[in-house]
């Protein structure tokens, strides 16, 4: 390869590529020799352009080709899926659909939301992965002019309370799952903004490729919208915030293969350090400059560094732009013209102003100690041209650099897993089955993460992640926020995703996904409104992986388009696959987002009190495939639960009406475990017990009433005065289960009866005890 | 003077993140608060922001991360406020005008050798330290404090002695030390402990409820004068009912338990 | 120049959290035999004069700043 390479005579680090004459071998040896990840049909696209442009490549210009035409920034293999099924569900409150999509919120602001992975950094280097990845989405929505106002970080991980065979070159799921807790703690606690939900998913098939999804909220005057793209021809392109240097050099390259053994060691290179203290003032900086309307957008440079952001900037403002390269502040001197182009060193981001408004942009940023450097101009041409000190290195046509691949990959439907082949567990006594339903780390308290984040910053938490007695608490369905200071209306967050359902049977598991997101916004009194979605896959270039993909795609795009609501935002990431091809279960990751017009009408999911009636609201079936029961004692197959989608859409509307009527006093949506879990879990909140018969459910197992994870369910804890109303507006979607009394759950219909004290022991202890913690 | 004319300087550096609801606690009183950068006192800005500490009634150090907590919590801040406005802030505290530093803005009031201060408005080395918590973590929960001030505290002189107020903690840094054998003995002679952490009952503070092992159960300290009041845990987040962790359960009063903080130094000012 | 070194450690008695969690954490990655770890501060810092008066600016840094003698003890060491 070193033949292909010709250094150019000029003082600086720049080699001309010998394409034109490079054979197939030839152009695969200089994929791989530089890292490009592309493939030998990719570079015989770009040869062919070349060959059109009557000139070698640079090396700088091959480079940016690899990072945009990367999965990760042009979506190759996702796009035909994402457009088929889950594109263009519109409303005409969808504000933007820029870097984190945008929503009304009410007549003066706007709410964004985005979520992304950051899953292959972090499983090398979980806290830096972690960190950096909070600071990637804290920009998707300043860079809307959003103000944070809230993360939420959902993340998937091997065991961690058995040891497990970890393949060559794969850290422990307990090391990992610290690292990356005290990544999202210091990085979300030191910049300010609360971290109000998230997940924790726990499978033997995360271990060797953990996931971390990283979602953020904001908020913004309507009129403060910002743009994330330049304002027409001849205006200035300002570079902000951190230095540039080596790290997270092939980021998104390395975000678009699957982890290998060495990954460990090779990619080091690819996790960036993020640094917060740097953020918060580029934040306050950025508000400034946009609500001051000085700037015409504000772009991040996340994936692909300025390679990707320059070319997007100025193509959606039908631009082109010239870079003066050499111009970029460094953090080391050295870097090649190459290096710069395609670095993620973190915290930065790149705003476009007239040029007359550019002293006083710069003259905010110097108040703000936050380095601001002019280093483009837009142009009418649509072109990207680099110098280097007037040294012409790249010039491409910004259509074909940042136009990319499609690519329609061959995908096989997968079989789904059914009732006919059921086989139901051995199971011990129901107490046991409870309890131990209740320690296991997908269901069990995840109060060791919880409170190492601050989830209070901000002063807007009004329903927390943890609910009931202060210091007690048990789980919440979904956090509410109170956005604007002074104004009741509120803005709840939840996640959904149940990856055992979509590894089961994609389709349903995609709309289940979408289900739990919804049933958690109203558990607390919230409309859903809008859905942001990480979808995280094995590799698209398996077919078994890619159908696994359509399938869930269509599932959340149908259950979304159903419903009506829209999905502004949202990110893809393929290729989670661990060494030896072991996949990572198929993982539709929802936020939602839901608005309450008063948030002193919220309802939490805790017991309140002795005496009241506990209603099962929403249809119980036999749908144990894929349930929490059945994967801890060895069921197998069974069907996997199926929306319903107008009645899911006829009970959240009862079930608001109810709560805006003031009538509910505790709601708790049925997931993980099922009824029995729901149940248990607002007894171990409220600290109260409950007595109930199953005899209204109408199904002959009372196991499968106890523990079958149909969708579209919740428990609904009622006033005895208020049941008469409460009946009115529920009709026969709801059946009355029993009372909430004494200390223990009583199940009088089939003899079963836990002590709340031992329930809050199975729930409350596992994690605690795995990952240490109390005052030593 | 009238509630609103009392100007409340809120002051920040980068990585301070309090700044907008310590602000807004201040507003919600009735005061005139101003988030201030350090720069604009120093004379570092542009000639239109620049400000002066004297112009302003109150000073208050909002929580967050200043200067990413680099060298020691708040130690940063504190270094540089004493090298640019030290004596500034000298003579604000000795005409009696009162500071408010909450959770790091507590951490670098003690940096900054103002609290305990018990010789002299600001010692010149910190005789103090607030430090890891005894779990070794970052806390963010529910804590419950007791005003156990007699009457000098200028910031709960409208709290009922001993009345108990939900007030939520969140940090890694809130454990209170000192060389002094006698600290505790000396702060409780000079009645410079305004907060102390109790269980719900009332009863003496046990871990979760004291959440970073401070002697004596030490959440809040003043200054001798009673003007400086520094508190680890975050009364500008309770400000409300509806922001108070288990509000759904335990209804109260529209008004958060913070709030009679901000309104009792208003009142005092403005009581003449 | 002189080439300064200030070791900024922990007083005796002072409980260390972030030692005791990383070696927590070491454990959990196999390492044994790990009877303690201490977190110590070291600050490098060049200055451009002779090692005796850099020796007291050195102290006075760390009075000023560098440490907090509640909590911690200071090592000067000059090159």
């Amino acid at each position: 390869m070193a033949g292909l390479m010709v250094k150019r005579d000029v003082p600086f680090e720049l080699y001309d590529v010998d394409i034109l004459s490079a054979d197939d071998e030839q152009l695969k040896g200089i994929s791989s020799d530089m890292s490009l990840s592309l493939s030998l049909e990719e570079m015989r696209n770009i040869q062919e352009y070349f060959r059109k442009e009557g000139r070698n490549p640079t090396d700088v210009e091959l480079q940016s080709l690899g990072q945009a035409w990367s999965e990760h920034c042009c979506y190759k293999s996702s796009k035909p899926i994402l457009k088929e099924f889950v594109f263009g569900i519109d409303r005409e409150d969808v504000l933007s659909k820029g870097d984190a999509g945008v929503m009304l919120f009410d007549d003066d602001y706007g709410y964004a939301l985005r979520i992304e992975s950051h899953n292959h950094p972090s499983a090398i280097e979980p806290y830096g992965g972690a960190a950096t990845g909070i600071g990637g989405i804290l920009r998707d929505v300043v860079c809307m002019g959003a103000q944070p106002i809230g993360l939420a970080d959902p993340l998937c991980f091997g065991p961690i309370d058995k040891e497990v065979d970890l393949p060559q070159g794969i850290k422990s799921p307990r090391y990992l799952v610290n690292g990356v807790v005290s990544g999202i703690r210091d990085y979300g606690n030191r910049v300010g903004i609360p971290t109000i939900t998230g997940g924790f998913f726990f499978d033997e098939k995360y271990t060797g490729n953990c996931l971390v999804n990283v979602a953020c909220l904001g908020i913004v005057k309507r009129k403060d919208l910002a743009n994330n793209f330049a304002g027409g021809p001849g205006e200035v392109m300002i570079l902000i915030g951190g230095r540039t240097g080596r790290d997270g050099i092939h980021g998104v390259n390395f975000a678009s293969t699957d982890l290998t053994s060495t990954s460990d060691e090779d990619s080091r290179g690819a996790v960036q350090l993020g640094d917060p203290i740097t953020k918060e003032p580029v934040m306050h900086a950025c508000f400034e400059v946009n609500a001051k309307h000085l700037i015409t957008g504000m772009k991040d440079l996340g994936g692909g560094g300025l390679s990707c952001v320059v070319g997007e900037m100025a193509l959606d403002a039908g631009c082109g732009a010239d870079v003066d390269l050499e111009k970029v502040p460094l953090k080391e001197p050295g870097l090649a013209p190459w290096e710069i182009w395609v670095s993620e060193s973190q915290e930065r981001m790149m705003c476009t102003c007239k040029p007359e408004n550019v002293e006083k942009v710069l003259e905010i940023f110097e108040m703000w100690d936050v380095l601001a450097t002019p280093i483009a101009r837009t142009t009418d041409l649509k072109r990207t041209r680099l110098f280097w000190n007037g040294e012409p290195i790249f010039d491409m046509d910004l259509e074909f650099l940042t136009g990319g691949p499609v690519y329609e990959r061959p995908y096989i439907l997968p079989e789904t897993s059914s009732r006919s082949k059921e086989e139901f567990p051995e199971l011990p006594g129901d107490k046991e089955v409870i309890l131990s339903l209740l320690s296991d780390l997908n269901v069990a308290s995840k109060e060791w993460a919880i409170r190492q984040y601050d989830h209070e910053v901000r002063a807007g938490t009004v329903v927390h992640p943890l609910v009931g007695e202060m210091n007690m608490a048990g789980p919440g369905d979904a956090s509410v926020l109170m956005p604007v200071p002074g104004r009741f209306k509120g803005l709840a967050a939840a996640i959904g995703c149940n990856p055992w359902f979509t590894e089961a049977d994609p389709y349903k598991g995609g709309k289940a996904c979408i289900d739990e997101t919804c049933r958690n916004l109203v558990a607390v009194g919230a409309k859903p409104n809008a859905f942001t979605d990480c979808l995280n896959f094995g590799n698209p270039e398996k077919p078994e992986r890619l159908g696994e993909f359509r399938e869930a795609v269509r599932g959340l795009g149908e259950i979304a388009r159903e419903l009506g609501i829209p999905i502004p935002s949202g990110n893809v990431s393929l290729y989670n696959e661990a060494p030896g091809g072991h996949h990572i279960l198929p993982t539709p990751m929802i936020l939602g987002c839901g608005l309450i017009d008063d948030v002193r009408k919220a309802v939490t999911a805790d017991f309140k009190k002795a005496g009241s009636c506990v209603f099962l609201f929403g249809f119980t079936k036999d749908e144990m495939g894929g349930s929490l029961l059945f994967r801890k004692y060895g069921g197998k197959e069974g069907a996997v639960p199926d929306v319903d989608i107008p009645v899911l859409k006829r009970l959240m509307d009862e079930l608001l009406q109810a709560m805006d009527e003031g009538i509910v006093l505790s709601c708790h949506d049925c997931s993980d475990g099922g009824l029995a879990v729901a149940i248990a879990e607002m007894c171990i909140s409220g600290r109260v017990g409950a007595e109930i018969d199953l005899s209204g459910i109408l199904m002959e197992d009372y196991r499968k009433k106890l523990y079958s994870e149909s969708n579209s369910r919740w428990i609904v804890e009622v006033d005895g005065m208020n049941v008469t109303r409460f009946t009115e507006i529920l009709g026969n979607d709801a059946t009355l289960l029993g009372i909430t009394k004494g200390d223990e759950l009583r199940i009088k219909d089939v003899g079963i009866s836990v002590p709340v004290l031992e329930m809050i022991e199975a729930w409350n202890s596992p994690m605690w005890k795995i990952m240490g913690g109390g005052a030593q | 003077m009238k509630p609103e004319d009392v100007k409340v300087c809120v002051i920040r550096i980068e990585g301070t993140n309090c700044e907008d609801e310590m602000a807004g606690a201040f507003e919600m009183v009735g005061a005139k608060a101003e988030k201030v950068h350090l720069k604009q006192l120093l004379g570092q800005a542009p000639a239109d922001m620049r400000r002066s500490l004297e112009d302003y009634d109150i000073l208050a150090f909002p929580g967050g991360f200043s200067a990413g907590d680099y060298v020691r919590a708040g130690a940063i801040f504190a270094a540089r406020i004493k090298a640019g406005i030290g004596s500034d802030l000298k003579r604000f505290i000795e005409e009696g005008k009162p500071v408010l530093g909450v959770c790091n803005g507590f951490q670098i009031l003690v940096e900054l050798g103002l609290l305990p201060a018990m010789e002299g408005t600001m010692s010149e080395v910190p005789t103090a330290a607030l430090y890891n918590n005894d779990s070794g973590r970052f806390e963010c929960r529910p804590t419950v404090l007791r005003n156990d001030n007699r009457g000098k505290c200028i910031f709960t002189s409208g709290i009922k002695s001993k009345q108990m107020l939900s007030i939520p903690s969140a940090h890694a840094e809130g454990k209170l030390m000192s060389m002094d054998p006698d600290f505790v003995q000396k702060l409780e002679d000079n009645d410079q402990i305004v907060f102390r952490y109790v269980c719900p009952d009332g009863s003496d503070a046990v871990y979760p409820w004291n959440p970073n092992g401070s002697p004596s159960d030490i959440a809040g300290i003043c200054n001798p004068a009673g003007n400086v009041l520094g508190m680890m845990p975050h009364p500008e987040r309770v400000m409300t009912r509806y922001t108070h962790a288990d509000w759904t359960r335990n209804p109260g009063p529209a008004e958060g338990d913070g709030y009679r903080i901000f309104s009792s130094v208003i009142e005092s000012l403005t009581r003449n | 120049m002189t080439k300064v070194e200030i070791r900024i450690e922990l007083k005796k008695g002072v409980a260390d959290p972030e030692g005791r969690n990383t070696q927590k954490t070491l454990e959990s990655l196999g390492f044994t035999g790990i009877s303690k770890v201490s977190t110590v501060k070291l600050f490098e810092i060049d200055m451009d004069m002779p090692a005796e008066q850099a020796k007291g600016v050195a102290e006075d840094m760390c009075r000023k700043l560098l440490a907090n003698p509640v909590i911690q003890n200071y090592k000067i060491s000059v090159s």
